[in-house]
């Protein structure tokens, strides 16, 4: 109350002696915690436009109308004070957590976070400054509510699934928009384009979730926005920072198969089992026609020991030993992997005086993926500059550029892939008894090692992007922002595959083949917006922001390939005998944009706001031209009111509410709108076959998103925190429809459907303990969201699936991509056949005959993280747990690996508690060579089924910041040491790999929660230093 | 302060608004628009072209075709031991109504049949001088896809009988609406008479219509040869005699090559290729190849195997037999040994077969007597003459001539000969409708034996 008369003494003597003498205020800036100068804090007058910032030292110097006069001290990551004239002086400032006052970067412009009305997630760079993962998205995730993440496999640099609000559509892309400084990320044509950016350059990821937020970037909205501000030189003394890190990485875990004993008794045991079911009426019924049980038994018998001879090398002769002596047990799961490291170095630099600021870093990044011959690289170097050149006109420039250099491993369902290895019998010889690696026959195809050894995998890419930009002051209150953004990616992937691969044998002459391809993917675009803000009579605060954008994306990519190489040593293009492929595409795209949106405060309590976008884009169908997205909110900071400044314990209380919506244009290729016929070649002749059946009503998907919530702080805002309950429902969303053949294609696509997604997201902030040396503080957060299929094509229910390993299906009602198959209820006791759940519940063997149903879910139910910091005297432990709960996973590739020995692929070790003699009960049938055919092998039941909850300590960092004394004497401005690492536990049911997984050869939106040979994810350890000078 | 500047500015950014409504039209650089491909003679005759690439697809006589009927019709001679289920579904007489086998040929069939259905409505665009080749092609081409489909997919084979009961496939002659997802599509099928019918008058028109000579495409002896073998599926003796003797008049210039593997693995078609798919190493696919050879020749591992069953049936010094080469275990089919090459898809040699099997059946000598074109067929492949050649005789030469080229399956039903134990009308032996499809047109009914 003391505090609100003083306020209002001071507004009234501000009111009444402005007129008065200016007084200059001096003072400096520092942390409160470590007693370090803070410069660049930004020093207002409070409801005045006048601000100056601290210097490099932190000191800072302003006129002040009069002593009674409120400044503002606000600092990104600290918690801004309002202190007035006459007490200022020397400030400490404290770091907060979810600082109300923090400004919260928006869409063209920024805002404060207590003014917010709509939903949104901020992560400052600092929190995830060299966390050893390639890609900020991996380095997310866990850290704020309603945004998942999920990397598909453990190949370093590839594939993340990131899904904010659950899954909006079905055949448009899930993923964000990421707008970078203004300029949204171009997509590349290799690898994931979100590594391209070094994350130590961020200044903080503000992830707009609802529809107040995300509106203004209209038609691309629908899944999100995730704007990432990179960092801006602030005046002062030129800082240095030196960071360099070292560290392994190896798998999260390794899965087990059959040794050699294991696996020569295993289908010794499937022959018998093969002759037995052979022979058995209601089975084979003999029709290969055996004479008994016992003839039966030893073609069984032949056939698997020649097929033993075969895999161990033995006979025919191919360098092998004789399975029988045991002498060769190889491991093969372990050759899939590799000893790994990863190491970063990075050197920044920031500073400058009042008219010019910059800031510039370089980095190296080098990781080895956990899987043989993976690695990922990227160099990145960074140039931001702002430059005051007068009253009126800042003009500034952001440049990042980055080299990204890649050897990749072929998709998971290649033989050549490392991972498939584990098929390979035990009974086979890594080496042969020439040394040289052990070719076919094998189980499968192939050695994947001979892949490894024999090609090159090579990814090079660059991307440059930045912005130049002009702010001019029409009037105090007017300025207009107008910028030339440019985002371009040039990759270039150069492949060669030598004469034993399998690639490089399928040739003509068997002698080899390579591939170059050449991508480039150029958005050129400008945005242009004029903004004004004001304050009228006090009261009332206005901030509009108009304006009008337009990009092009223009894509082009160049292929060839040659075959057949006249030496080993030659594997560029230009030595092939033959070309045999090539390609010369060009793409173009173009959206024409206008947007506004108005935010309106009353007396600071009431918060109205307003958005407005139109997009225009080449690629719609020609009845539909234009979008127009929009959105509306509104909000009330009740702690401001009278009647609640009573109520101690309450710091801040904000309900808010907002509509509106979003548009996702992702699902419509450039031209998918029309009907087209692209060449076909025949032999040695050009034709043109239909290559699309168009639709001129080809339009975006429309999410509808309502949206409510409440902001809360309570005990001085010890504890802050956020509720926010929504419901999405996208409509006109594309959907491939299945037709039938009869037609000449077999789908058409076309705005039909509807889904939904509701949610619930709390995120809470404490802070525990805070005293001069210890401080210890917790960030939580949890999600649930609910996806549902509302509609199809209107007739249809479901699209189920027809894939023979995945069951992933689209069903009205359900969430999408659920697993629908038989339910698999184990061996038959008596028998040892399998049994499905048959129409009326009861088992049935014959899988045509079982009852389909819902057998699974790959979207979670609930997941979430804990972020525990602790900080004493200099030491500071930071931990994340993240979760995913309530989510299964299919493993397509159990048909192969967990089949009771159906083929020679070697098996998981829980086959080898097959079905024996009657009376067993178990739910791996009678291991059963299928030599004959003659029963059906489904790979898709819920026999792979598994639930894929887990909890993994996702991220822990130990560090010390040695003490302000010692660094003086070492001339350092500070210096740090850390420990750091990422997937270090992991707790699960799954039986696989790892749990996190979506196999990136199949990987959708439908097509979700896959497992199949995909890699484990990677676990890091790293040791670190930072030092600052 | 600055106004000049600002509405300068504002009138750009008017300006640049204005101007960018005109970039929303833009074309794709890689196709052209449907509604143009029709309208140019040029235009139709290149979709004519892209359409063998149709037929030669993979699903269809780019190799699934004809394999699968050697699989499925391989009463011990083969074995499947690849990893793929799919193959060893139909190896093993137990397909899943699922199997992408089955659903791939089937669409890729009716993809053919969408593009000559829109080839002959448009032939008034196409100059008189080039109609009549370009409808005959056309309907050869829609011939050989629903002799394909009702081959495979028809509830039973038609020496069955009750042909005007029995179910074929769904039967569309012309351009139905341009939206795909329009329920006209949604036929039910035909019956097996309906389909041959007209499979009959698409390769009779096509007969007449076709020139002698016509590159790599379609001919008159092509739709000729075409003819016979529908007729000899009817049993249909007669006619399909005098189609194989018309097919032979007509071969102009054609001749089996000296040597019996000379006649297999060319890049280019030979004398005795009536007609067969084009493969080149930039255009086309053979998964005969990919599924008979071994990595040895970049295959996959050799997952189909011949059998000693099929070994021993060859006289001695027959050189068919030297054409098997032994790799991984097992003998294989050298007719498909090496990668990129065309796709046998008729011989001549199968024309001189099916003349005289009709001729011996009849008791006739059209064309040429039985002695003197079995004879022909031996006198290559250094084994002795047959005097009076017996119906056993003939179709043992044609067993052993042909083998693996496709034709297993159908000739094994029509001599109602059993496959692995069953009979050969038994419904294992047919595919199923793919569940795909009844999933979409609740009218089409599935084949006995399948759910």
């Amino acid at each position: 109350m003391r505090k609100l008369v003083v306020a209002l003494i001071g507004c009234l003597a501000m009111v009444g002696f402005s007129a008065f003498a200016q007084k200059v205020v001096t003072g400096k800036v520092t942390d409160v915690k470590t007693g370090v100068a803070l410069p660049g804090v930004t020093i207002s007058v409070k409801g005045k436009t006048m601000a100056v910032s601290t210097d490099g030292q932190g000191v800072y110097s302003i006129d002040v109308p009069s002593e009674n006069t409120i400044l503002v001290f606000s600092y990104v990551g600290y918690a801004s004070k309002e202190v007035v004239a006459r007490n200022a002086g020397n400030i400490d400032l404290t770091e907060s957590l979810a600082d109300l006052n923090e400004v919260v970067v928006v869409g063209y412009g920024t805002t404060v976070r207590k003014e917010l009305t709509g939903a949104i997630g901020r992560v400052k760079g600092e929190e995830l400054k060299n966390m050893p993962v390639p890609d900020f998205n991996q380095a997310l995730q866990g850290r704020t509510a309603g945004v998942f993440v999920e990397a598909e496999n453990g190949k370093v640099g590839e594939g993340i699934k990131v899904r904010i609000r659950g899954a909006s559509s079905v055949n448009s892309s899930n993923q964000p928009l990421y707008v970078v400084d203004g300029v949204p990320l171009a997509g590349g044509g290799f690898g994931a384009s979100t590594a391209d950016i070094n994350f130590n350059d961020v200044e903080s990821f503000e992830i707009l979730k609802d529809a107040a937020a995300s509106a203004i970037y209209g038609s691309r909205a629908a899944n999100g926005v995730v704007v990432i501000t990179t960092k801006r030189g602030k005046s002062g003394k030129t800082q240095f920072n030196l960071g360099t890190q070292y560290g392994t990485n190896t798998p999260t875990g390794k899965r087990g198969f059959l040794n050699a004993a294991e696996y020569v008794s295993f289908y010794q045991q499937a022959g018998r089992g093969a002759a037995e079911y052979h022979m058995r009426p209601d089975g084979g019924d003999n029709w290969f026609g055996f004479t008994d049980l016992n003839d039966a038994y030893s073609y069984f018998d032949g056939i698997i020991n020649s097929r033993l001879n075969r895999y161990s090398g033995w006979r025919p002769f191919r360098g092998g030993v004789d399975w029988r002596s045991g002498q060769t047990d190889t491991p093969w799961e372990d050759l899939a992997f590799q000893d790994a490291n990863t190491n970063q170095v990075e050197l920044s630099a920031q500073g400058g005086n009042d008219k010019t600021r910059f800031f510039i870093s370089g980095s190296v990044n080098n990781q080895d993926g956990i899987l043989v011959g993976n690695n990922f690289q990227r160099m990145g170097a960074r140039i931001n500059l702002d430059h005051q050149v007068n009253n009126w006109l800042k003009i500034g420039l952001n440049s990042g550029l980055t080299k990204i250099v890649r050897n990749r491993v072929p998709d998971d369902n290649a033989f050549s892939t490392p991972m498939q290895i584990v098929a390979l019998a035990p009974i086979t010889p890594l080496r042969d008894t020439a040394g040289r690696l052990f070719d076919r026959p094998v189980t499968t195809y192939y050695n994947p090692l001979l892949e490894i050894e024999e090609s090159n995998r090579r990814t090079e890419g660059f991307r440059n992007q930045g912005s130049i930009y002009a702010e001019i002051k029409i009037l105090p209150e007017l300025v207009l922002h107008t910028d030339l953004g440019l985002d371009m990616v040039i990759q270039n992937a150069e492949n060669w595959w030598g004469p034993r691969t399998l690639v490089g044998a399928a040739t003509l002459q068997g002698q080899g083949n390579a591939t170059s391809s050449w991508f480039r993917n150029t958005r050129w675009m400008t945005n242009n917006y004029l903004s004004y803000k004001k304050t009228f009579a006090e009261k009332h605060k206005i901030d509009a922001t108009v304006g009008f954008a337009y990009e092009n994306l223009d894509e082009r990519f160049t292929y060839v390939e040659g075959q057949d190489f006249p030496d080993i040593s030659l594997k560029t293009v230009s030595s092939a005998t033959t070309y045999s492929d090539g390609a010369g595409t060009r793409d173009e795209n173009n959206l024409v944009s206008m947007f506004a949106r108005v935010n309106y405060v009353f007396d600071e309590k009431l918060l109205v706001s307003g958005s407005i976008r139109d997009d225009a884009d080449s690629r719609f169908g020609t009845n539909f031209k234009h979008g127009q997205f929009w959105s509306a909110s509104l909000g009330y900071i009740l702690s401001n009111e009278k009647f609640l400044s009573g109520v101690k314990f309450l710091s801040f209380l904000k309900p808010r509410i907002s509509y509106g919506t979003t548009g996702n244009n992702t699902g419509i290729g450039y031209y998918s709108a029309r009907s087209q016929y692209g060449s076909v070649t025949y032999g040695t002749s050009g034709g043109l076959g239909i290559s699309q059946f168009g639709n001129d009503d080809l339009r975006w998907e429309t999410v509808k998103q309502f949206n409510v919530g409440l902001d809360f702080g309570f005990f001085d805002n010890k504890l802050t925190g956020e509720v926010d309950f929504y419901n999405k429902r996208t409509d006109d969303m594309l959907l491939s429809t299945p037709v039938t053949s009869v037609s000449g294609t077999t789908s058409i696509f076309g705005n039909v459907g509807q889904m939904e997604n509701k949610g619930l997201e709390i995120s809470l902030n404490t802070v525990n303990i805070s005293t001069r040396s210890l401080r210890w503080t917790t960030s939580i957060n949890i999600s649930h969201n609910r996806n549902k299929l509302l509609k199809l094509d209107g007739e249809q229910k479901e699209i189920l699936p027809n894939d023979a390993r995945f069951a992933n299906a689209l069903i009205v009602g359900q969430p999408i991509g659920v697993f629908y198959a038989p339910k698999f209820l184990g061996a038959n006791p008596d028998n040892g056949d399998p049994q499905y759940m048959g129409p009326d519940g009861r088992p049935v063997r014959d899988y045509d005959d079982a009852q389909k149903m819902i057998i699974g879910d790959p979207n979670p139910d609930w997941f979430g993280g804990v972020t525990n910091t602790v900080n004493w005297k200099g030491i500071e432990l930071s931990f994340l747990f993240q979760g995913v709960f309530g989510n299964q996973v299919q493993d397509g590739a159990g048909g192969f690996m967990s089949s009771s020995g159906e083929w020679f692929d070697n098996q998981t070790r829980d086959q080898l508690n097959a079905w024996k003699q009657p009376g067993d009960v178990t739910m791996v049938p009678q291991a059963r060579l299928n030599w004959l055919g003659d029963f059906p092998t489904p790979s898709i039941s819920s026999r792979y089924v598994y639930d894929a909850s887990y909890v993994r300590l996702k991220n822990l960092t130990l560090a010390y910041n040695v003490p302000a004394k010692i660094m003086a004497r070492m001339k350092l401005s500070s210096a740090r040491v850390y420990v750091s690492g990422v997937n270090l536990l992991t707790f699960t049911d799954y039986p696989g790999w790892d749990p996190e997984v979506n196999t990136d050869y199949r990987s959708g939106n439908v097509n979700q929660g896959s497992d199949f040979y995909a890699a484990p994810q990677i676990k890091s350890w790293v040791f670190g230093i930072n030092l600052g000078f | 302060m600055n106004k000049t500047l600002t509405i300068y500015m504002m009138a750009a950014v008017t300006l640049l608004a204005a101007s960018c409504e005109k970039k929303l039209e833009l074309a794709n650089p890689q196709s052209l628009d449907a509604e143009v491909v029709f309208s140019t003679e040029d235009r139709v005759q290149k979709v004519l072209v892209g359409n063998y690439a149709s037929l030669g697809s993979a699903s269809m006589f780019g190799g699934d075709v004809l394999w699968m009927s050697e699989l499925m019709g391989s009463d011990g001679e083969l074995n499947w031991v690849g990893t793929f289920p799919d193959p060893r579904q139909i190896w093993g007489k137990n397909i899943q109504t699922n199997n992408s086998n089955v659903q791939a040929t089937y669409a890729a069939a009716y993809r053919v049949i969408f593009n000559c259905n829109n080839i002959i409505a448009s032939l008034p665009v196409v100059a008189a001088a080039n109609r009549n080749k370009v409808q005959g092609e056309a309907l050869f081409l829609r011939a050989m896809a629903y002799f394909e489909l009702v081959k495979y997919y028809g509830e039973k084979p038609y020496v069955a009988g009750n042909t005007g009961t029995l179910k074929g496939v769904p039967l569309i002659t012309a351009p139905g609406p341009s939206a795909p997802q329009s329920t006209e599509y949604n036929l039910p099928r035909a019956s097996v008479e309906e389909v041959y019918v007209q499979i009959i008058k698409d390769f009779s028109d096509a007969e007449s219509l076709l020139p002698n000579t016509n590159v790599v495409y379609a001919n008159k002896s092509a739709a000729m040869l075409g003819l016979a073998r529908v007729y000899l599926q009817q049993a249909k003796y007669p006619e399909a005699r005098d189609a194989a003797n018309r097919c032979l008049n007509a071969a102009t210039g054609r001749s089996l090559r000296p040597d019996y593997a000379d006649a297999f693995n060319n890049t280019a078609n030979t004398t005795e290729d009536i007609f067969a798919i084009q493969v080149t190493v930039q255009a086309g696919t053979n998964s005969n190849f990919t599924f008979y050879s071994t990595g040895t020749y970049g295959a996959r591992d050799g997952d189909i195997e011949v059998q000693p069953k099929h070994m021993d049936k060859y006289e001695a010094g027959d050189r068919r037999k030297n054409l098997f080469f032994f790799e991984a275990d097992a003998f294989r089919v050298g007719k498909w040994q090496l990668n990129f090459r065309n796709v046998k898809v008729m011989r001549l040699a199968e024309a001189y077969l099916t003349r005289a099997e009709c001729n011996v059946r009849l008791g006739t000598a059209i064309g040429a007597t039985v002695a003197a074109d079995i004879k022909r067929i031996r006198d290559r492949v250094a084994l002795p003459e047959i005097a009076s050649p017996t119906l056993a005789h003939v179709l043992k030469e044609r067993e052993l001539e042909l083998a693996f080229e496709g034709q297993g399956l159908w000739d094994a039903k029509r001599l109602k000969q059993s496959i692995d134990g069953l009979p050969w009308d038994d419904n294992r032996l047919t595919f199923p409708i793919p569940l795909r499809e009844r999933n979409i047109n609740p009218s089409l009914t599935q084949n006995p034996g399948y759910n």
